[in-house]
Formats: C-alpha cells, structure tokens, sequence
C-alpha cells in the first residue's frame, strides 16, 4: 500500500479553488441580483454572501473531513489497519502497527494519503514550547515533529493565543498526546 | 458538634462524615485505567465502574502513556469505624499529574477493592 509520489503539504488549485470559488459565487449572485427586481436581487445578494461565509467558516472544513474520512476508508480497505490516529488543524496522522506504516493527509490536500513505512520517519520527537522565564515560563503550542522524504512534518496537539503555564491542564494534555504519538511512531518504526 | 468544627469539615478530606474525627489511612493503591485514553476522557460516578474498570499496577511508571491512572485510599475513623474511599483519578504526563475527578465514597461502595 505504500506510495511514492512525492509529498505535498499543499494543493494549490484546490486552496486556490476553496478562497476564490465563494469569491466567485459571491459577485455572481450580487451581479445576478442587480439585474433582478429589488427585493428579489437583495435576497440574491445576501445568499451570495451568505454562502461564502458559509464555506469559509464551516463547509469548507466538513468537505475537508468528508474527503479525509474517504482517504481512510480507501486506506483500510487496501490492508491498512489504523491503530491510532491524530486529527490536527493541518494534518490527520494514521499509525498503523501491523504494517509498520505511517499514513499523513495533509488539510490543503485532502484528495491524496501518502503511505510510507514508518521507519522512513526520522527525528521524532516532541516540542513543549517551553519559553520564558521565571513567573512567565509557559507555553502557548504543543507538537510533535517529524522529518520523512526530507521534510519536516509539525502536528500540533494543543495550539492558543495566549501562553499557559508549563503545569496548566491544556498543556499537559498536549504533552501526552504528544508523548503517546510519538510512542506509536517509534514502535511501528521497531516492528520492521 | 460545633458549627465551626462541621465548617472546617469541608476543608478536611480525612474527617470522619459521621463524627467529624480526624480518620486514619489504612491502605492505599494505585491503578491504571486501560479504557480512558487521552482526549477520549469519560466521567463516571459509579463505583461498579471503578470495580470493573481498573487495574493495579505498582508504581506509576508501569502506566502506559495517554493512559489514566487512578489512586485508592481508604480512610478508617478511629473514634466511630466509619470507612470512607477517596477515588482521585488523573493522567500521569512525565513527573505531573493532571487531576481529572475525586470521588468519595463513604457509604461502603468501594470497600471491596479491585484486583
């Protein structure tokens, strides 16, 4: 089941597609409104707008996991057994134990799941984001990192906009899921 | 008993419910909770889940990561014989602890413990 295409963290067309698509549909629904009678071509309007909103904010996401959910299904039918997996904000992680394989579907380019065996992966490790001094040590993003095919790979477990205490539950939660997946990776890479 | 005694009660996990005396520890175990996962935390409050659900380990590090942990005391009151367990579970992360509930059960629930 492993694939050798090359990884790509990024689809262009398919982010270009996601911010320009409502853009488009937008103006069509504005310009369509204008050229109907008033009530009518403000209703028009409002559901252009709306309807972009709506991608942007909440559809674009459900597609995202809609597609990803297929990848997977796609996954296992072909032999691949998921044993764990993590669900970021800009990839989902599937570590599969029997097959000593990793699986990555990056969030701007759901259509492809890039298998490779898990002892591919170097440099596993987990960053706390540990910073400051004294009162101030805290942290305000959680991850594990990984290189594979050359490059770096960041799933953040716990990400915020202000920074947290070292012993604060968000960050020791982020930690140990941190610490569980960066157990699962090292352990499907032994069993090869 | 005087109000300010049964008010400092509150503060005082180790009084007695009935009598308000300070109670004794008898034993103590620590347990792993192989169902609750990191993230996939669920609450329970019942003590047939704890009776079912946990399994005794010796020290903290036999706990696999992301896996909870939960601590048995079981507290004996000198003055009356009223017995009360003290549930606390929490996930090990390295050398902290994340609290996640504590429990008392002082109405006899827990005093068959898990093994």
């Amino acid at each position: 089941m492993e694939t050798s295409e090359k990884l790509q963290k990024i689809n262009f067309l398919y982010l270009l597609l996601n911010i320009v698509a409502p853009v488009v549909f937008m103006i069509g629904m504005t310009v369509l409104g204008l050229a109907l009678p008033q009530q009518i071509g403000v209703f028009f309007s409002i559901v252009g707008f709306g309807g972009a909103m709506l991608w942007w904010c909440f559809l674009g996401h459900k597609f995202y996991e809609k597609t990803r959910g297929a990848q997977i299904r796609k996954l296992e039918e072909s032999g691949f057994v998921p044993n764990h997996t993590f669900n970021a904000d800009g990839c989902t992680l599937i570590v599969d134990l029997v097959n000593a394989q990793v699986a990555l579907i990056f969030r701007w380019n759901p259509g492809k799941a890039y298998v490779r065996p898990a002892s591919a992966l170097s440099n596993v490790r987990v960053d706390d984001g540990r910073g400051g001094a004294g009162f101030l040590e805290g942290s305000s993003r959680v991850s594990f990192l990984f290189t594979v095919d050359g490059m770096n790979i960041r799933v953040n477990t716990f990400t915020s906009n202000k920074r947290w205490r070292m012993d604060s539950d968000y960050i020791l939660t982020g930690i140990s899921k941190a610490d569980t997946m960066v157990e699962a990776l090292t352990a499907a890479g032994a069993n090869k | 008993m005087g109000l300010f005694r049964r008010m400092r009660h509150i503060f005082h996990e180790d009084w007695c419910s009935e009598c308000l005396a300070e109670m004794e520890l008898t034993r103590k175990q620590l347990y792993a909770m192989p169902e609750q996962r990191v993230g996939h935390y669920i609450s329970h409050e019942d003590a047939e889940y704890y009776q079912k659900a946990l399994v005794p380990v010796r020290k903290k590090a036999e706990i696999p990561t992301g896996t909870y942990a939960c601590g048995l005391i079981e507290y004996r009151c000198p003055a009356c014989g009223h017995r009360a367990v003290k549930v606390s579970v929490f996930l090990p992360v390295r050398e902290e602890e994340k609290v996640e509930q504590v429990l008392y059960f002082d109405h006899g629930e827990m005093l068959t413990w898990p093994n």
